[in-house]
């Protein structure tokens, strides 16, 4: 009984690491459907419509992609897209193309007048 | 000389809407300032959701400006941004579209 006990908990201690960050890997199998207009990497097509995903804050892809999901953000392909996606599969997206190099970066206050 | 005529009035015709889709990025630059505030902190994170500000120097400038008229039209709902956006013009929107997109800070 002890035993069945501490294997339950450790099976929710796995499970809930498993949910606070993406697996990349498995992103990257997920992408397939992204990578028609946002290129494999997240850096795109050569469509300057579409924005370059790759290298931009995991987080942040999260929150776009779970607002496409809801209608918050309304983009009609988007939506369809991320519907079909479940919380843990955006965080393993997001992981993914937040890894992948690009040149996104953060303003730099320096520059701006 | 007619030929000439008509090339240079399809020119005339055609000015205004390459300067309002162009966008100027020394114009932009200027007029980004404000965006510094949030897009300018490396690692700066939203609040009520808690999620980093999103990367936007390097981005591409058609994504940008799509992104701006969104915000601007209530399709994309950020409070923050939907008030920037509000107080811009079509011309300052194109302007800091072209700044971000030519500027990289890796």
């Amino acid at each position: 009984m002890k035993n069945w006990m501490a294997i339950a908990a450790l099976g929710v201690i796995v499970s809930h690491s498993a949910m606070a960050s993406g697996n990349p890997g498995r992103g990257l199998e997920l992408s397939v459907p992204c990578q028609a207009c946002h290129g494999k990497d997240g850096n795109g097509v050569g469509d300057p419509q579409y924005p370059i995903i790759a290298g931009q804050y995991a987080d942040y892809l999260e929150h776009s992609l779970k607002a496409y999901r809801s209608g918050e953000r309304e983009n009609a392909i988007m939506l369809g897209f991320a519907q079909t996606l479940s919380d843990q599969d955006i965080k393993d997206l997001a992981a993914y193309f937040a890894a992948q190099q690009s040149k996104l970066g953060d303003l730099d206050r320096k520059n701006v007048d | 000389m007619r030929l000439i005529s008509v090339a240079l009035l399809a020119l005339m015709a055609a000015a205004p809407v390459l300067a309002q889709t162009k966008g100027d990025p020394a114009a932009g630059k200027v007029k980004a300032y404000t965006c510094t505030g949030c897009h300018g902190i490396t690692g700066y994170r939203n609040v009520y959701p808690h999620y980093h500000v999103p990367r936007i120097a390097g981005q591409n400038y058609e994504y940008l400006v799509a992104a701006l008229n969104a915000y601007e039209a209530g399709t994309r709902k950020h409070p923050t941004m939907v008030a920037q956006a509000q107080s811009l013009s079509e011309q300052d929107i194109a302007d800091i579209a072209a700044y971000l997109a030519n500027t990289t800070n890796p």
